[in-house]
């Protein structure tokens, strides 16, 4: 591994040091920093996903057995609904922001966002936008439990009364404010503050991605508020906008899919992101098919609002043959992609750091999600399995199999950047080991599942319905899935103080801008810029007898 | 592997090669084994859908497992070598590959929607031969079946800890009409692989025939409420005369019904 003299560093935290943990604390969340921002982010997030993966193990839990064993119908109801609610809008979607916040403007060479005072603000929106949400939970008669998607008119005061599914609906409106004033800013970051040098085609795939996901959060949560409010106007004022005599039951389906589904992407594109910046720094390569990978993302980005009704194929009111066709249209520039991975592994000198074992994990794992996506965009195999366990396994495989899949590799990837220490490896490896089996044997088995006809959000089913040994392999996965935080959590205390790495790229074949700064970058990110004369500033400025072949 | 000057430890390659055939074919394995979950012939959904259900995991269990050779391979073959140069060559475009990997793909997808489009029609298009029609009425949170053929009122109605009985016959088309009242349920008889909605403020129709005789259970899929999974009924597939049998005695039960 190739190590550089460190370069004079300013450190200005010695500077200003706060003299004590609270001022400390004080000024980690008052800064408007776009690494401190998306530190909170990231830790936020983090503590979301831990608080879902309780819910589910709770659901797991009851179904081990068939009857009901440890909470009732109605608690059932709220935890999936939460669970589902969290990973979704309080994990995984503020999770882009956060590696978007860290990473997107170390990457084009700026010197924070272009509007700090609005991304802080949207962080405190987030974060008390999330704990509304999560406080139906002390309400009387709980949490929302109408499920993550709220389909009306089950969602409406003559259903679901209570506080708890009022408090969901607006803590999900503030909280999409929050969302779509991140987009706002990342798109004028990208558009505004590249450094010299750095044109759109010299830009790196995951500021690429954060560029198309900001624009795809513009589209798709502005619809997502209007209807949460409207909602909320049904239940609060009488308003009659959801009403099943004016066509209300469909109107929610196509307003909540019109987000529904391009949030997948939103989910999806910056988690493509970091496994594209992960693959050729393991390999030694320039990514394979640059512009081509771009201009399939932007086909994902551009199909992924033309494909919302095939959630909708058993409502008997869709035009199945349009949107079938868009979805099987959507898995080509989703194959490309995965040309595109394994073309930059392709005669490379592929090595297995951690980061790359993950990104390996999702590979795998999204592969799989990917094919029985083709399954399901036929509308006649979605009247066999459609709301079964066969869905919820194969949206499982999609969205673990990528945001926390890539989560991990972007952590163990970007913690020395982020902290200027390396996580231990043997850990790592352990974790990844215990989380890929752990998934898989909790997810691949509910595929068989569903085609049995296990329906999803069911809290119990018969003894006789044949379901309890799949359900039990299962949750026994889950348990597994579970421990496997163990070994991350020692890792991230055991390395806390870990030797700093002193120079700007550890892993020794870094290419984006990010790598061409200190770890941690200091507050304005770069004290001098290399010149950017193509997508691998960084690996040109470090290994710049090396050139690029095949145009 | 002849070509690669360091990719020579050939027992190296070879103990790789065992690692990985047991894995490809646990691959295959897992992926023919799934066309197995459905019944060819249960219904008349089954005879449209399940070949379209088999075929289709078939070509996608062929390009699931040629990405996974290709994934997997670099990741044992190309690894960086221990005395080899640092760097290989850092090609990053291949314009015919990049051609091929598109357009491949496009015409896999088009062949899959083909066959879609004509099983879909096959399955949503109403049929001049239908023999019998029955509502099913979704309510939180059992069922209602009336049975049109013998009147307007001839209903069996379930509960949460009694399901009804879906009676159908044999061998005869039936055409379902799908409805609610209240919030959107979901009629579901796995083993025929069908199902639609029951929209509240929206008339569903949908149509097939039952082939085999016994019983199947039957779910709503969409969540309705707090016992969603006690939402369940049976569908029991009789011969066509026991089924006249069956509607005709369901009238002094309706009548026992009404005049309470």
């Amino acid at each position: 591994m190739t190590t550089y003299a460190q370069r004079e560093v300013e450190d200005m935290a010695t500077v200003v040091k706060p003299t004590s943990k609270g001022r400390h604390f004080v000024r980690f969340i008052t800064s408007t920093d776009h690494k401190t921002i998306g530190y909170l982010y990231l830790i936020t997030t983090f503590a979301w996903f831990l608080i879902g993966g309780l819910l589910a193990l709770i659901l797991r839990a009851e179904l081990t057995r068939p009857g009901m064993q440890f909470i009732s119908n109605e608690q059932y109801n709220q935890v999936f609904t939460m669970h589902g609610t969290i990973m979704l809008l309080m994990f995984a979607t503020p999770l882009f922001v956060g590696f978007a916040n860290v990473i997107m403007p170390l990457q084009i060479g700026a010197a924070d966002v272009a509007f700090p005072r609005l991304n802080m603000l949207s962080y405190w929106i987030y974060l008390f936008g999330g704990i509304m949400t999560f406080a139906g939970f002390l309400a009387p008669g709980g949490a929302a439990s109408f499920g993550w998607t709220a389909y009306a008119p089950l969602s409406n005061s003559q259903y679901s009364p209570g506080i708890g599914g009022d408090l969901w609906i607006m803590g999900l409106a503030i909280g999409g404010i929050g969302t779509i004033l991140g987009g706002v800013n990342f798109i004028t970051t990208i558009f505004t503050m590249r450094a010299p040098g750095m044109t759109m085609f010299r830009m790196s795939i995951f500021s690429w991605n954060v560029l198309l996901t900001s624009i795809l959060v513009l589209l798709a949560f502005p619809p997502l508020a209007a209807a949460l409010l409207a909602l909320e106007s049904d239940r609060l004022f009488g308003s009659h906008i959801f009403d099943p005599a004016n066509g209300g039951a469909m109107l929610w389906q196509h307003l909540f899919w019109f987000f529904g589904h391009p949030e997948v992407y939103i989910l999806a594109l910056p988690f493509f992101g970091i496994a594209t910046e992960i693959l050729p720094v393991f390999s030694r390569k320039p990514i394979f098919g640059y512009k081509g990978l771009i201009a399939a993302t932007i086909a994902i980005a551009a199909l992924s609002v033309s494909v919302w009704a095939h959630h909708m194929f058993a409502s008997g009111q869709v035009l199945l043959p349009f949107f079938s066709f868009m979805t099987f249209l959507i898995g080509i520039p989703t194959g490309v992609k995965f040309f595109n991975w394994i073309g930059t592994m392709w005669r490379g000198h592929v090595t297995f750091e951690t980061p790359m074992l993950w990104v390996m994990g999702f590979l795998i794992t999204f592969l799989f999600g990917g094919i029985t996506g083709i399954i399901l965009a036929s509308p006649p195999l979605d009247f066999a399995v459609s709301a079964s366990y066969f869905v919820v396994a194969h949206f499982h495989y999609v969205l673990f199999g990528t945001v926390v899949f890539a989560m991990f590799a972007g952590f163990y990837f970007w913690w020395p950047k982020m902290t200027g220490r390396m996580l231990n490896e043997r850990l790592g490896k352990i974790h990844f080991w215990t989380l890929f089996f752990g998934f898989h044997t909790t997810f691949l088995i509910q595929h068989w599942l569903g085609i049995k006809g296990f329906p999803r959000r069911y809290a119990d089913y018969l003894a006789t319905d044949g379901f309890t040994t799949m359900n039990m392999i299962s949750t026994v996965g889950s348990i597994l899935l579970a421990l496997s935080m163990i070994p991350f959590a020692i890792n991230v205390w055991i390395t806390r103080k870990s030797p700093l790495v002193n120079c700007d790229d550890p892993w020794g074949y870094g290419a984006s801008l990010e790598w061409a700064t200190s770890c941690p970058p200091p507050r304005h990110n770069f004290l001098t810029m290399p010149r950017i004369r193509s997508e691998r500033p960084a690996f040109d400025l470090h290994h710049p007898h090396i050139k690029t072949e095949g145009h | 592997m002849g070509d690669y000057p360091y990719a020579m430890k050939f027992n190296t390659t070879q103990r790789r090669l065992f690692v990985l055939a047991p894995a490809l074919m646990a691959l295959t394995g897992c992926s023919v084994d799934a066309d197995s979950g459905f019944s060819g012939d249960a219904s008349s959904v089954n005879e449209i859908t399940h070949s379209l259900w088999t075929y289709s995991w078939l070509a996608a269990a062929i390009v699931g497992v040629f990405t996974a050779i290709l994934i997997v391979w670099p990741a044992i073959f190309h690894r960086a070598p221990k005395n080899g140069p640092e760097f290989p060559k850092q090609t990053q475009y291949n314009v015919p590959v990049e051609i091929a990997y598109t357009l491949i793909p496009f015409i896999i997808v088009a062949g899959l929607f083909y066959f879609t489009i004509v099983k879909q029609n096959e399955i949503v298009t109403p049929q001049e031969n239908v023999k019998h029609e029955i509502v099913v009425n979704g309510f939180q949170w059992s069922w209602q079946f009336t049975y049109l053929d013998a009147g307007e009122d001839k209903t069996v109605t379930g509960t949460p800890a009694k399901p009804p009985v879906l009676v159908v016959p044999q061998g005869e088309r039936v055409r379902y009409t799908i409805i609610s009242n209240d919030v959107v349920h979901g009629f579901w008889i796995p083993e025929f692989m069908i199902q639609m909605q029951n929209l509240p403020g929206v008339t569903n129709k949908l149509e097939f025939t039952a082939n085999k005789l016994g019983e199947f259970p039957g779910r709503c899929n969409i969540l309705c409420g707090r016992n969603h999974a006690q939402m369940l009924f049976t569908v029991r597939v009789v011969t066509p005369a026991e089924y006249q049998t069956y509607i005709t005695n369901l009238k002094p039960e309706v009548e026992k019904a009404s005049q309470s």
